[in-house]
């Protein structure tokens, strides 16, 4: 194939420039593969300037508390409760949990502001009494929204603790049955396959067009990208409603888990394309420029290059969609139907999930099937967290950040690279045009695929042609 | 193999005028090199799929809004303008307007704002200026976790535990701040209520409920337009002897209006659109109702949730004239919270 | 290439996970005879939806049969019916020739018939406390009801309530009256009954839809109206719902006057009682004019029963197996079924109705009809070759108590899911009106009630009811302070020297903190010029 020619003709620096690109800090091992590759290219060497030796002197704490702050704090924060409580205990008919804090608050500003202002002037005030505020606004906010997730899990541990409700579905459990009958199998069966159904879906569709808004480009593109950003503001019971009326009141006649994974995906694609959209478009575009230098084409750029270095930000835009349509209710509300039985048909009955099943257990007015509700609703706060957490390792890094594992593999990689490269460009550089198509020496190591590491990561995708067979 | 030959071409070119130096000015120049590159079958094939893709994405959400414009038309064309002045909800007598609906919606996303914006932004303040490191990352994590906490869950908080709880603070924001219009809870003749079940299933508990949903999504826009704000400055303010929320207030809010802005509006366009946990809580009515603490409201997607079981096909057409009404509303809050968001960072671009 | 065969791994592990998690699933529940029926699914009213539930439950685990119901309202379950969304929707109320506002007729596509399944009483479920404690036994009149669903009795101490209700010292406290928001049988069914009685009270005819009255409240479900009053802050409510969801919920019901002049708790008896005046239509579309007005005393006026509407031909939806399992799902609960209506809260089908369900029955294509016969129908109303018109139940129900009967005296005993009794005042005194003397006697006796809090121990004659109810609300439950009620406010006091003394204590606080840091501040920044 020609396209054998190609690598033949690139120094071995360009490539160790793509890898650099990929992997900024990938410098030690690299460098020391490049040390060993021959300058003999027409091309300069890109030199990694010379870390200084000079001493790093022990770090200044800077952001130390002064005892006097400390007092000040600890002292507000005593002299608060205590006059709230005096006042409510003692001195006025005051009462109420919510007042006392909110006296004890603003005592506790007003001593703070006091006490600082007897050592420090008006701005120093205003600083701590400001920093003051941003702390509780965190901390209200974080308790608030903690305690939810707690509350629910907390009131969900009489059914979560039964086993049964994991691995049984409802058709024996009526209104009346303790928790030790019926579970939730149903649900999270159901929750299962209409993700699964609306990312089968989603994914595909949705990277491939965010791949077309980045690397086609174009008046369409733009279109494309107006139109599914707008579909964001898309509100996800108008996503259900439009379920509801056009496929099952015009085609299906009955509610079902497919229908449901159709008002997901209605739902679930503006987000995913969108969060792929920006995790595409952060690719450095050196790394395309260096692949199409290379000769790669558009397609090899984007399924070697492009794709691989955004491989953890699209993992991560999939998984939040994912967990953005796992918890919504309202579509599914309108779409799948309710039942307390297995149903692993998607096109045939009604298909039940979490936050449906959650929905209609808790209308009821019975104290073991609230128990039951809250149960479910844990289940689908653990899912989700879950997702988010599996979301947060693949994807807590950006496009091209390397593992310590991934970062060895691509230096040795590189080093072995570049020794392939010296031994063969010495004789075959000056020839490479007019032998290349017949038979480039290939050195031992590097024919096979299975050579090379297997954590090793995207980039080096100049050297892919060559090793696929041709 | 003409696309090989094509690619050899280039390489030739490529190679007699050097890779990077411009050649010799007397180097041979055999002819002018093509910038024209033919695409090989497999990028024609990729660039039909990925424009297909494109295509297909566009025609779902093409039909999505052109069966919603097409069905939401049969009922504007009966109700006409009264469509947004209307308050009673009746589309089998043609008495149907969106006037109270929309009105309630509005309320709960203004209420959810009033206690998310100041929530959000300290904490984004917090998050961005004041913790140390790793509690940083720790406090990013969990905001943004929040974020992906399913809305039935919040709904499932409002009304087992929120909504007995926050009765008495209602009670006492009635009877002591009731002299403000919205704070007074009145029944018809103006005579003031005190029952506790006067102040259940308001538009104040549905927009606490709301609040907390979207605050985690403000909190991470804002804190990444604060953080967005360059350290030239911020040290610049330091150095001159600022404190620090001399620093935040010179430097970073003027910096991160627009995240703040956009944060606000992103939160405020999903408060519009929530459904599930507003259903839950809201006792649903049919009249405009300025009484925040009152028991009462409505919202248009809880609308649509009550109503859509039992619509006839015009009736259906009615909830989509609903549901299009706050699609177009949600639409121009992201639109220009997108804008907004997008000017301010528009110095941060990557170098892409 | 070395992502190729990662991609494929991680396919290959995530593609037998699934089919793992598949085949798990179908282990646990795919017993052998699952195929011999077909899943059948049906959604409606929620006036009957805890009877279905108990069935869908029954049938599930001795036939093997999946019925899946969902109580979306009666309305939401015609319009199923009509778009063929469903195989069969249960309603109150027939589909509406001349809807009530002027909408178009509902008329099915194909055929259908009514067939009834279970009777039972619209009730009036209530959370009321006198004095901290429970109300039990209250007692109402249809015009009084009616009255408190248009909102022209809105305080629970109304003349006319107290005048139902001579042994109770009715508090002063709004009434909530709890509609439902969307569309339902129930409210179909309790609003023909007003428009019938007192047409000259609800002007608005039939109504799916309940039009919330101006201090009232609306909420979805029957479950979403039976949950809001039986909530702490739901005191003072009363809603209009099936007997069962008291039951459930634990919660009274008001006995309401018939026209023999006995207030009547809508037990499975006095339902079936009831139903014996029930006129049918040729189609079992129900006449209930005669047992709004039954002589009978024993008779509970909203009695009802609801319909399941069933195809008679195929459909979009319907085919002849699912048509075998409706008919066998149809049996079983006209027969067996109705064994349980009664601990459900409903009340058994008799006999006519039975048989004429049977003709529906043999109308469903595929339904298998030989065992359809009266004979071997388990049905508590009958035995094998009773006469049509004969009710078991009716012939065993129990005459009211003499304390039911209009007048003086109260029964003591509760109602519905709140079996606990309420002590009245014996001698009824006053009974016509609420005059001070009956409500003072009344605020002293709650005490009597076993392990109540014995807030009725202040026994000041003096005092009025409602500050006492108030004083000793606040034991009952955690949230103190949620039942305070209106004439009980905190700002009217208005400034007495008490006040006063408190005010000056806390500002004095305040002084005692504040003014030493001042002061010392002050004393430092003009020491140095001294110095």
């Amino acid at each position: 194939m020609m396209t054998d020619t190609i690598t033949t003709l690139v120094d071995p620096a360009e490539l160790e420039e793509l890898e650099r690109e990929i992997a900024p800090d990938a410098d030690a091992d690299a460098d020391a593969g490049a040390e060993t590759a021959p300058s003999g290219g027409r091309l300069g060497r890109t030199v990694v300037p010379a870390r200084s030796d000079e001493p790093i002197g022990p770090r200044r704490a800077v952001r130390g508390v002064t005892l006097d702050d400390r007092f000040n704090l600890f002292g507000a924060l005593a002299a608060a409760l205590a006059v709230a409580t005096l006042l409510f205990g003692w001195l006025t008919p005051m009462t109420g949990v919510v007042g006392w804090l909110v006296v004890a608050f603003l005592v506790f500003l007003g001593i703070y502001a006091l006490l600082v202002a007897m050592r420090s002037d008006r701005q120093a005030v205003v600083d701590r009494v400001m920093t003051t505020m941003l702390y509780s606004a965190g901390a209200i906010l974080l308790a608030a929204l903690v305690f939810v997730v707690l509350y629910t899990v907390g009131r969900g541990i009489p059914a979560i603790s039964h086993l049964n409700f994991f691995t049984e579905t409802m058709k024996f459990a009526g209104p009346l049955d303790s928790l030790e009958v019926g579970g939730i199998l149903h649900a999270i069966v159901g929750t299962l396959i209409q993700i699964g159904i609306a990312l089968a879906i989603t994914i595909p569709l949705g990277i491939a067009t965010a791949v077309f808004l980045n690397e086609v480009g174009g008046r369409f593109a733009r279109f494309v990208r107006t139109i599914s950003d707008a579909m964001t503001a898309l509100p996800s019971i108008v996503a259900g409603l439009f379920v509801y009326s056009a496929v099952i009141t015009l085609i299906t006649h009955q509610r079902s888990g497919f229908a449901a994974s159709l008002a997901i995906t209605v739902m679930m694609l503006p987000i995913v394309i969108r969060a792929s959209d920006v995790v595409l478009r952060l690719v450095a575009g050196h790394l395309r420029e260096a692949s199409y230098a290379l000769g790669a084409s558009r397609w090899r750029t984007v399924w070697h290059v492009v794709l691989p270095t955004a491989r953890s930000g699209l993992v991560t835009a999939v998984i939040l969609g994912t967990a953005r349509g796992v918890g919504e209710t309202s579509p599914v509300l309108l779409t799948s139907g309710v039942t307390a039985v297995m149903n692993l048909n998607p096109f045939e009955g009604p298909m039940i999930s979490l936050p449906l099943q959650v929905f209609d257990f808790v209308k009821s007015p019975e104290p073991n099937m609230i128990a039951r509700g809250f149960g479910a609703a844990a289940t689908l706060i653990l899912l989700v967290l879950a997702l988010f957490a599996i979301a947060r390792v693949i994807g807590g890094k950006g496009p091209g950040q390397l593992s310590d594992r991934q970062r060895r593999a691509a230096g040795a990689a590189s080093a072995r690279d570049a020794e392939r490269m010296s031994q063969r460009s010495r004789p075959a550089a000056a020839t490479a045009i007019v032998e290349a198509p017949a038979d480039p020496p290939r050195p031992p190591g590097a024919s096979d695929g299975p050579d090379v590491p297997p954590g090793r990561p995207a980039p080096p995708e100049a050297q892919t042609p060559e090793e696929r067979p041709a | 193999m003409s696309s090989g030959s094509d690619t050899t071409e280039i390489i030739e070119a490529a190679l007699l005028n050097g890779p990077r130096e411009s050649a010799p000015d007397d180097a041979p120049r055999p002819r002018p090199r093509s910038l024209d590159a033919k695409a090989s079958r497999a990028d024609t094939v990729f660039r039909v799929v990925a424009t297909s893709a494109g295509g297909t994405t566009v025609a779902i959400m093409l039909a999505v809004g052109v069966f919603l414009s097409i069905r939401a038309g049969d009922a504007l064309q009966v109700a006409g303008f009264s469509f947004l002045t209307e308050t009673e909800w009746s589309p089998e007598t043609q008495t149907f307007g969106i006037a109270a609906v929309l009105f309630g919606t509005i309320t709960i996303a203004v209420i959810a704002m009033c206690f998310s914006v100041p929530l959000a932004l300290g904490t984004a303040l917090l998050i961005s200026e004041v913790v140390p490191g790793r509690v940083k990352s720790a406090l990013v994590t969990l905001v943004d976790l929040m974020a992906a906490v399913p809305s039935v869950v919040f709904g499932l908080w409002g009304v087992f535990f929120l909504q007995a709880n926050v009765i008495p603070v209602a009670q006492w924001i009635s009877t002591y701040f009731g002299w403000i219009p919205f704070f007074a809870v009145t029944d018809a003749d103006g005579n003031r209520l005190t029952d506790a079940s006067a102040f259940t299933s308001s538009a104040f508990i549905a927009g606490m409920v709301v609040a907390l949903m979207v605050v985690p999504t403000q909190t991470s826009v804002m804190r990444e337009a604060f953080s967005q704000a360059p350290v030239g400055e911020r040290e610049g303010a330091l150095a001159l002897g600022s404190t620090r929320w001399g620093m935040i207030s010179t430097v970073v809010l003027p910096f991160g209006r627009g995240g703040v802005i956009g944060g606000t509006m992103l939160g405020l366009g999903r408060a519009l659109g929530e459904t599930i946990a507003v259903y839950m809580i809201i006792s649903p009515i049919f009249e405009i109702n300025w009484q925040v603490l009152k028991t009462g409201t409505n919202s248009v997607s809880a609308l649509i949730a009550l109503r859509y079981g039992e619509s006839s096909q015009f009736g259906l057409s009615a909830l989509m004239a609903a549901g299009l009404v706050l699609f177009l509303i949600t639409l121009v809050v992201n639109f220009t919270a997108s804008s907004i968001v997008a000017r301010s960072r528009s110095g941060a671009e990557s170098g892409a | 290439m070395t992502r190729t065969p990662r991609l494929r791994r991680a396919f290959a592990a995530a593609l037998a996970t699934m089919l793992l998690a598949a085949g798990l699933a179908s282990a646990a529940s795919a017993p052998a005879y699952a195929d011999t029926w077909q899943p059948i699914d049906g959604t409606g009213s929620t006036w009957s939806q805890n009877a279905l539930d108990q069935w869908r439950k029954n049938v599930a685990s001795n036939y093997g049969m999946t019925i899946n119901y969902s109580g979306t309202g009666s309305s939401a379950g015609r319009q199923d019916f009509i778009n063929q969304r469903v195989a069969f929707a249960v309603s109150e109320i027939p589909f509406q020739a001349q809807p009530e506002d002027n909408s178009p007729p509902e008329v099915p596509q194909t055929g259908y018939a009514y067939m009834p399944i279970v009777a039972g009483g619209t009730s009036f479920m209530y959370n009321l406390k006198i004095g901290g404690k429970k109300v039990t036994n209250l007692r109402l009149s249809g015009e009084v009801i009616s009255k408190i669903f248009t909102g022209q009795i809105a305080n629970w101490n109304d003349a006319a309530i107290q005048a139902d209700n001579p042994g109770l010292a009715m508090p002063d406290k709004a009434i909530v009256p709890v509609v439902r928001s969307d569309g339902s049988g129930t409210s179909a069914q309790f609003t023909l009954w007003m428009s019938k009685q007192f047409p000259s009270i609800w002007t608005a005819g039939m109504r799916s839809q309940f039009p919330t009255p101006a201090n009232g409240k609306a909420q979805n479900g029957s479950l979403g109206v039976a949950g809001y009053v039986s909530q702490d802050y739901g005191e003072g409510a009363i809603t209009y719902v099936e007997y069962s969801y008291a039951l459930k919920s634990g919660f009274p019901v008001a006995k309401v006057l018939n026209p023999s002049g006995y207030y009547i708790e809508p037990t499975y008896q006095s339902v079936a009682v009831a139903l014996m005046s029930a006129s049918v239509n040729a189609d079992l579309t129900q006449n209930l004019d005669s047992v709004y007005n039954s002589g009978d005393a024993r008779a509970y006026p909203l009695s009802s029963y609801s319909y399941m509407i069933v195809p008679t031909e195929l459909n979009k939806v319907f085919t002849t197996a699912k048509g075998r399992t409706l008919g066998a799902f149809a049996n079983y609960m006209l027969c067996e079924g109705q064994q349980q209506a009664a601990a459900l809260g409903y009340s058994p089908l008799p006999m006519n109705l039975v048989q004429a369900g049977f003709e529906q029955i043999k109308r469903i294509p595929g339904a298998d009809v030989s065992g359809v016969d009266l004979n071997t129908c388990n049905n508590p109303t009958f035995k094998p070759g009773d006469s049509p018109s004969n009710n078991q139940l009716a012939a065993t129900a129990p005459q009211p108590a003499a304390c039911d009967k209009q007048g003086p005296d109260q029964c003591t005993t509760g109602t519905a899911g709140a079996v606990e009794e309420t002590p009245v005042t014996g001698t009824g005194g006053g009974g016509g009106s609420s005059d001070a003397g009956a409500n003072a006697n009344a605020g002293g006796t709650p005490s009597a009630g076993a392990g109540t809090t014995g807030g009725g121990s202040t026994g000041s004659t003096g005092a009025t009811y409602d500050a006492n109810g108030n004083l000793v609300s606040g034991g009952s439950s955690t949230t103190a302070g949620l039942a305070v009620s209106s004439p009980f406010t905190l700002a009217d006091p208005g400034w007495g020297p008490a006040q006063l003394l408190m005010a000056a204590a806390g500002i004095l606080l305040l002084v005692a903190i504040v003014v030493p840091p001042l002061t010392s501040r002050r004393l430092r920044e003009s020491r140095p010029p001294k110095a």
